[in-house]
């Protein structure tokens, strides 16, 4: 039996209407969730951006010459193999390092298209056995002067700070948002189950002259659906706005270098449009899903 | 039409309202069910639509066992059940007009149907120059016939009436009566539970007696007793 379009449209907007204010509180609960989602997604992000180099304990790098000879970098190769102040190292070829700069540099195809793997000097990223200030700091010294070594840079305090600092921004926003998500989830259902408390007598008028239990269901669950979108759109509208904002309240990158890259690229704030748009739906019909299922006896 | 087969149906703690009932209904018939509150006359009736499921025994409708009935099949079976009560269950933000074609609407008849069969039924049920009014702006008769005409809207094969005079004066519900008669005699089978002697006593029609939920009487051509 095919629903009808005209028919479904009405209920849901009555129903909509007939409670406007739970509606809106439902509404709005599901975009302040959400836009906090959205944040914290935009900012680890961000900083997973800027500290790419950085992830999983690397202390320090060591770049080499992009003409040193393979017998140099078999030399330190070896060296860091046989040093027991070293934990781990990996090496990152000039093929691996051009990909890196195009990831980092995504923004700026000028930037890219000036640049080839030629060019790029290979590395080792080092994990030492201990981080302690001093002992990277007589490492990098070591590891300064040997054949085919450019340069040796360290993790600095702010690296260290930023991410520390973000991680934990990070999971608390996430966490206070899935508790908001969860009331939202809740307020969808209650304004479900007052919709239907509102029309039990159509309900029970429709069960008696034998509509099927979809037709009964999908005016309501299409309601819950409408909040959990309209709740996302402005969450969406949230961050989007939020995102230069963001971009202003960092310090400028000619003082700090590691924020240049701070705010995330527009592919990456597409994922995240795209996760908010399907968390709304997702929080509007399990909501008015077990509205239905609960509270709809038929 | 209807036939139960040693039907037996208890509630939470331990009431008894149908106790091995056996009973066959043709097609066609019209069957009063009488008896005092509480003997279970509405449990049968609400038997019949699968708004209950016996605890044990067949009930069969159309020849369908509707115990077995899986549950999205149920509202197919209803359209084939008109239901009328004493409270009438009219929709009271509707006309007469919206009430009749809602019955139609939320089976998802096309509108054309809907639009020609609903003066129609409304005309049958005497109602046309009544189609814009609400509820409220009707006597009890009335609104017991917009329910009537809901309920046949459709063309039930069965329509059960659960009390439908309860609640109007004997004038009023003789008129009821003759429409039901009407309906009945265009091939719906009618079964209406009632407390009305003087109805049962005048109609003598088949009467099937409940006392604390066995059938003690099943009798054609019948009086209330």
């Amino acid at each position: 039996m095919a629903l009808r379009l005209d028919y479904v449209a009405r209920e849901t907007g009555s129903n909509l209407f007939r409670n406007i204010t739970i509606t809106l509180a439902s509404v709005m609960t599901v975009a302040v969730s959400l836009a906090l989602v959205g944040a914290s997604l935009m900012l680890r992000s961000g900083v997973e951006d800027a500290t790419a180099r950085w992830q999983g304990g690397i202390e320090f790098i060591v770049f080499l010459n992009p003409e040193a000879t393979p017998d140099q970098v078999d030399a330190v190769r070896g060296d860091l193999e046989e040093d027991p102040q070293v934990a781990s190292h990996t090496f990152v070829d000039q093929q691996a390092a051009f990909e890196e700069f195009k990831e980092l540099f995504g923004d700026s195809p000028e930037m890219v298209e000036s640049v080839t793997p030629e060019i790029l000097p290979p590395s080792f990223r080092v994990v030492p056995t201990e981080k302690d200030a001093e002992v990277v700091s007589a490492l990098t010294d070591q590891y300064q002067t040997k054949p085919g070594v450019k340069e040796v840079v360290s993790a600095t305090d702010t690296i260290r700070l930023v991410q520390n600092l973000s991680e934990k921004l990070t999971v608390g926003m996430f966490l206070v948002a899935v508790f908001l998500l969860g009331a939202a989830g809740l307020l969808i259902l209650n304004t479900i189950r007052m919709a239907m408390y509102a029309r039990r007598r159509e309900i029970e008028v429709m069960k008696l002259v034998g509509a099927t239990n979809w037709f009964i269901r999908v005016p309501f669950m299409v309601e819950g659906l409408i909040q959990g979108v309209l709740g996302a759109a402005l969450a969406i509208g949230a961050v989007a706005v939020f995102r230069p904002f963001f971009d202003n309240l960092l310090p400028p990158p000619e003082e700090f270098p590691i924020f240049s890259n701070f705010v995330p690229d527009s592919a990456d704030m597409l994922v995240i449009y795209l996760l908010l748009a399907f968390g709304g739906c997702v929080v509007g019909t399990v909501g008015a899903g077990v509205a239905v299922t609960r509270f709809l006896d038929v | 039409m209807i036939r139960l087969e040693n039907v037996s149906k208890t509630y939470k703690g331990d009431v008894t309202a149908l106790r091995d009932a056996d009973v066959n209904i043709e097609k066609g018939e019209f069957v009063f069910l009488v008896g005092p509150s509480g003997s279970g006359k509405s449990t049968f009736l609400r038997l019949l639509n699968r708004e209950e499921v016996p605890d044990d025994g067949r009930v069969f409708v159309a020849g369908k066992d509707i115990g077995q009935l899986s549950p999205w099949k149920v509202p197919y079976l209803r359209r084939n059940i008109g239901s009328v009560f004493q409270d009438f269950k009219l929709l009271t933000n509707k006309t007469v007009t919206e009430n009749v074609a809602f019955a139609l609407e939320v089976i998802g008849r096309p509108r054309q149907v809907i639009k020609t069969q609903v003066p129609a039924i409304l005309d049958l049920v005497g109602l046309s120059s009544k189609a814009g009014n609400f509820p409220h702006e009707l006597s009890g008769g009335e609104q017991q016939r917009v329910s009537i005409a809901r309920a046949f809207v459709n063309r039930p094969l069965i329509l059960l009436a659960d009390e439908p005079t309860g609640n109007l004066d004997p004038a009023t519900s003789v008129g009821i009566m003759r429409l039901l008669e009407r309906i009945n005699k265009t091939g719906t089978t009618v079964v209406m539970a009632t407390h009305d002697r003087g109805i049962v006593d005048t109609m003598r029609k088949r009467v099937i007696e409940l006392d604390r939920g066995a059938i003690v009487r099943d009798q054609a051509r019948g009086v209330y007793q």
